[in-house]
């Protein structure tokens, strides 16, 4: 699964541990997602959606990146 | 947004709960030497003392391992999903050197095996599993 977390972080200017901070993760499961070392919880997906005030498909899609 | 500063919600509860696993985790510990020492050196092998601290071992044991669970519940989801798979790496690792070491004595390569030993493999096979599944996903 790919996703644009890094791009939409980048967006805010905000750091891997201030992301973290608002989804009470540590930042080393930030950086895991962003890198897609780790695809995250459905939970933990819609609380990151949530913190970008944008749907769950907007920032992950199923395709593996090229 | 300000770069957050210090301990988060998460760190002050993984922090919480491993003083908890810490301080039941020594209880058991201590119970566990004074079960092993105490009947031969303190109550000459009196049975109702030794039933006693068999008891209060148990329940040690008992309260380890609840703080060992509160503290993986506080844990985010990609350090509880790592300490998870180590585990299950821990129990294959653990089953196959229990049958390779208690044949051992059998076949005649070892005069004995010392079922303490397992302990060690279970504790070193734990933590280097967890060390390497959370730096492969954690490498920056």
């Amino acid at each position: 699964m790919k996703n644009k977390l890094k791009v939409l972080r980048a967006e805010q200017n905000w750091t891997q541990a201030d992301l973290a901070s608002q989804l009470d993760v540590t930042r080393q499961t930030v950086n895991a997602i962003e890198k897609g070392k780790y695809d995250p919880s459905l939970p933990l997906a819609f609380k990151i959606a949530e913190v970008f005030k944008i749907s769950i498909e907007q920032i992950f899609s199923p395709e593996k990146e090229a | 947004m300000s770069s957050s500063k210090g301990p988060t919600n998460l760190e002050r509860g993984i922090k919480n709960t491993a003083m908890k696993l810490f301080l039941f985790t020594s209880t058991w510990v201590a119970s566990t030497a004074l079960l092993s020492f105490g009947p031969r050196l303190w109550w000459n092998y009196e049975t109702s003392t030794t039933v006693f601290v068999v008891a209060a071992n148990l329940l040690a044991g008992a309260l380890m391992l609840l703080a060992f669970f509160r503290h993986l519940k506080s844990m985010d989801e990609l350090q509880r999903q790592t300490h998870l798979e180590a585990m299950a790496l821990t129990l294959g690792v653990t089953m196959i050197f229990t049958v390779i070491y208690g044949s051992l004595p059998k076949v005649q390569l070892l005069t004995e095996s010392n079922p303490t030993n397992i302990l060690f493999v279970i504790g070193i096979t734990y933590i280097l599993a967890v060390m390497g599944l959370w730096i492969s996903r954690t490498s920056e």
